[in-house]
């Protein structure tokens, strides 16, 4: 029952005929969904370019290219993109991971041509001024002391990944190491402009308040005169097997540890995504999730426990999260988490839980799909690691796909103490031992 | 192909004013007031019950009560153990939360549209027949007192908690912050007690939006929640505002590993339901309420001493504060503090322009449909909260009208009634032997540590 449930709903939401798609003559794929629920509309661009694609010395440059985007161009100079969307009753921002970086604007409909003169805009022609590089610098070496060194989460998770990634630019983290925000050039800048910003490198998304002509007739009169050219290389350092754990500790004054235990996988495009997806619900998701009932709430291990594996273009890592509680030992926290990982790969998951499980997982892809921004993050994201939009109209099918011999097999295949790194935040005035 | 042509020949006219969809009200005979509201186009429901009340309706020295008991709703009913209800609930695929804020117990629940009225009886026998167990109680209390260890961790979290503590004071009921000390207070007969006083139907608001029947929906609810007792009427906290007088106050707390100073600069300001509500949404946009806010402005994009700034107007059922809030660099703390001061100024001394008052306005209603209006739980939300505080439909169907005809005397007025340059108080957190000298610049200091209990 639930099965078919899922299936028409997923259909309902995302038809192919609702979602149209053009590709532009210097490559750059436009992608739309009308919905008129709203007069407003979501306008994302995806850029395949991101923190992997740079290299030491230049590390956050990327992430330090999306706030300079907002930095003014040729036709809308300083601060014009941010006040014209304003008086224009739109607002808008951006994000960057390791492998892209994404433009969100949020606007009425009334704003649309406005937009596209924007965009294309910054995209052809992005000023560069000194000044302006200076303060940005600024801005964002904050971001870093805000969401990293100020952070217990944030940098035990930059250890973390430095430790489990050795070859692979993922090594990096993508605000960037702090000798490298504060000595990028500008020719650094520059040649990261040339090398990202090329619309055959960028998907757009629109959602929303939009005709599908209207839309695709303002992309040919903005976007598509701006040319082609080569995309960023392709990365070619692939990370080595890794053949043993991998242990580093944070010390630092802190009222609890923290733990995390990072787990290499594939990429989003490997079919094992979609396993490892049930195996984050089955473990992390819920008070009726395995880690929860054991270690949170049985044992009183952690506040808090979970596990997730992110989008990226190449492999990546399954990352667990655990905040012991006050006077739990860490190390008795992680034993925990092995036994319940152990479990997996030595038990078939009972059919109910799987049920459970999968349902948990639909329900919350259908929860994404609620909101006009919600459903253009998802097109570009399953056009950009999925390789396909439509990937996201049988995403409900290959979740009702995964059995339960595919979990134990992923479990065993990944989750092994050899492939896994562990580091630890050790607080430096030391909790009393329960 | 008609309708978006014209839109972009008209793209400076005003947008049309919005409208919430239709809805129903009915008060059950145990005085429960039950709004249906139908949002078709995804076959999921939502439940949303609050409770009236919240921080406020906290007993002296208690600070954490009514949090403890919504994160206790589901860990054990009458009829179900905590385990049977949290399967039942992941097993349908469904959600529930419970959060408290400081006039009321939010619970949200959603579920697939076929699961209404499973999802229904679950929320029903979480919210009116929790257990308590003796043992869940014990684990939440523990959970809660490590809890406040982590926010110490986390210093953009606790400025927070110091901001009201220090702001309000212990006498004011938004001033009672959870402690170590106030969590450790609590038994299960408080609980129990909140409990059997709150949670009855003359407290209770409860939604349905989404997908549904409604006549069936209808007779559920009446079921369900028309079955709990009528009980006493929450009597409100009578407002005791924040006074301003005696010159600016400075907290300092120390964060010895901190390598930037997270700061908020306070002052008196309104309750949700002033008369002044639009004006000071449009001023406050302006001041710091968007990225090109004048304080965002000045202290992230020209100057680049942090990642951001903004400024805030609390909204709630008693007089809150306005603040700005901020982060920089531990050595440039007075620089960019002093910068903050001199905006302020700037709009109390030039007010705004009439240019700005028009950017303002389109900003709010541009970004109103889809921040409020376009889910299901969104729509939800905003009738609890027009129930929460007296207000009316027209709170929606005339707010875009209501911005239109705000005049910048208006606006300009508001900036001399609320955004003061004196009698202000500072909250900072960082490296306290690095910032001691620059605190002292603002007022009389008062200094605490993260490693002290309490806020």
């Amino acid at each position: 029952m639930r099965v078919i449930c899922g299936l028409l709903l997923g259909a309902a939401l995302l038809g192919a005929q609702d979602t149209r798609t053009e590709t532009l003559a210097n490559g750059m794929k436009v992608i739309v969904q009308e919905d008129h629920a709203i007069p407003n509309v979501s306008m994302y661009l995806f850029y395949r370019i991101g923190s992997r694609n740079e290299r030491p010395g230049t590390t956050g440059v990327s992430h330090f290219f999306e706030h300079m985007m907002f930095n003014g161009a040729k036709k809308y100079g300083p601060k014009q993109f941010d006040k014209q969307m304003d008086n224009a009753g739109g607002n808008n921002n951006a994000y960057t991971t390791a492998d892209v970086t994404v433009y969100t604007d949020w606007f009425p409909s009334t704003a649309l041509e406005l937009m596209f003169d924007m965009e294309a805009d910054r995209i052809r022609d992005l000023a560069f001024d000194p000044k302006i590089i200076e303060s940005e610098r600024g801005v964002v070496y904050s971001e870093r002391r805000m969401s990293v060194d100020n952070s217990n989460g944030g940098a035990l998770r930059e250890l973390a990944t430095a430790t489990a990634f050795e070859a692979h630019p993922y090594h990096w983290p993508v605000v960037g190491w702090p000798s490298d925000i504060e000595s990028w050039s500008m020719d650094d800048l520059r040649s990261h402009f040339r090398m990202g910003y090329a619309p055959n490198n960028c998907v757009m998304v629109l959602v929303g308040d939009v005709h599908y002509d209207q839309a695709m007739a303002l992309a040919k009169k903005y976007l598509e005169p701006i040319p082609r050219h080569d995309p960023p290389p392709p990365v070619r350092t692939k990370e080595p097997e890794q053949l043993g754990e991998r242990r580093v500790t944070l010390a630092k004054p802190a009222q609890l540890p923290m733990v995390q235990v990072l787990y290499h996988v594939p990429e989003t495009k490997s079919p094992d995504t979609t396993v490892l997806h049930v195996i984050q619900t089955l473990l992390g998701q819920g008070q009726s999730s395995r880690l929860y009932k054991r270690m949170v709430d049985r044992d009183q291990l952690a506040l808090g426990v979970n596990g997730f594996v992110g989008n990226a273009l190449d492999p990546t890592v399954f990352t667990f999260v655990i905040q012991p509680r006050s006077g739990v030992d860490p190390a008795k926290a992680e034993a925990a988490l092995y036994e319940e990982v152990g479990k997996l790969q030595s038990e078939e998951v009972p059919a109910e839980e799987l049920r459970k499980a999968k349902n948990q997982l639909l329900a919350g892809h259908y929860r994404s799909m609620k909101t006009i921004e919600g459903r253009a993050n998802l097109l570009g994201t399953y056009e950009v690691f999925y390789g396909d939009y439509n990937k996201l109209l049988s995403a409900d099918k290959d979740i009702e796909a995964v059995t339960a011999a595919d979990v134990q097999r992923v479990a065993r295949q990944y989750f092994t103490a050899k492939n896994r790194t562990v580091a630890t935040l050790v607080p430096e005035k030391p909790e009393v031992k329960r | 192909m008609k309708r978006w042509i014209l839109g972009l020949a008209l793209c400076a006219a005003a947008s049309a004013q919005v409208k919430l969809p239709p809805y129903s009200r009915e008060v059950l005979p145990n005085g429960t007031v039950v709004f249906l509201v139908q949002k078709t186009g995804l076959p999921l429901v939502s439940f949303h019950v609050v409770v009236k009340g919240g921080n406020e309706s906290e007993p002296q020295g208690l600070a954490g009560l009514a949090q403890v008991t919504a994160g206790l709703l589901r860990r054990g009913t009458a009829q179900a153990s905590a385990d049977q209800f949290n399967e039942q609930l992941d097993s349908l695929g469904g959600t529930f939360g419970a959060g408290v804020n400081e006039q009321a117990t939010a619970v949200s629940a959603e579920f697939l549209k076929k699961d209404f009225d499973r999802g229904l009886a679950l929320v029903a026998d979480a919210v009116l027949h929790p257990a308590f167990p003796e043992e869940e109680v014990r684990k939440a209390l523990a959970r809660a007192a490590d809890g406040l260890k982590t926010v110490k961790d986390n210093p953009g979290g606790a400025i927070g908690q110091y901001y009201e503590s220090y702001f309000f004071g212990a006498s004011h009921p938004y001033g009672r912050v959870p402690d170590e000390a106030s969590v450790d207070r609590i038994r299960r007969q408080d609980i129990v007690g909140y409990h059997d006083r709150q949670y009855v139907g003359k407290n209770l608001i409860v939604v349905v939006a989404g997908e549904f029947d409604p006549a069936a929906a209808k007779r559920r609810v009446a079921e369900t929640f028309g079955a709990a007792p009528a009980g006493d009427a929450y009597k409100w906290a009578e407002d005791h505002p924040p006074v301003a007088s005696g010159g600016n106050k400075v907290l300092l707390v120390d964060k010895s590993d901190a390598t930037q100073t997270y700061f908020i600069i306070a002052q008196p300001g309104v309750r949700r339901s002033t008369p002044d509500r639009v004006p000071l949404t449009l001023v406050n946009t302006l001041f710091g309420g968007r990225f090109t806010s004048m304080i965002n402005e000045e202290l992230r994009i020209n100057s680049g001493l942090s990642y951001g700034a903004s400024a805030r107007v609390e909204m709630n059922r008693l007089t809150g504060g306005i603040y700005i809030t901020s982060y920089t660099k531990t050595d440039t703390t007075a620089k960019a503090i002093d910068l903050a001061l001199e905006v302020l100024k700037r709009l109390r001394d030039k007010g705004i322009t009439a240019e700005q008052l028009a950017s303002a306005k389109a900003y709010v209603k541009g970004t109103y449909p889809p921040q409020r209006l376009q889910t299901a739980d969104q729509v939800a939300n905003i009738l609890a909260e027009m129930e929460l505080y007296g207000l009316g439909r027209d709170e929606v169907d005339e707010y875009f009208q209501r911005i239109d005809a705000v005049t910048l005397e208006q606006a300009n007025a508001v900036i001399q009634k609320y955004y003061g340059t004196e009698n202000l108080t500072f909250v900072l957190l960082g490296n306290a032997a690095k910032i001691r000298d620059a605190a002292g610049k603002y007022g009389k200091v008062t200094e605490k540590t993260v490693r002290q209990a309490g806020w």
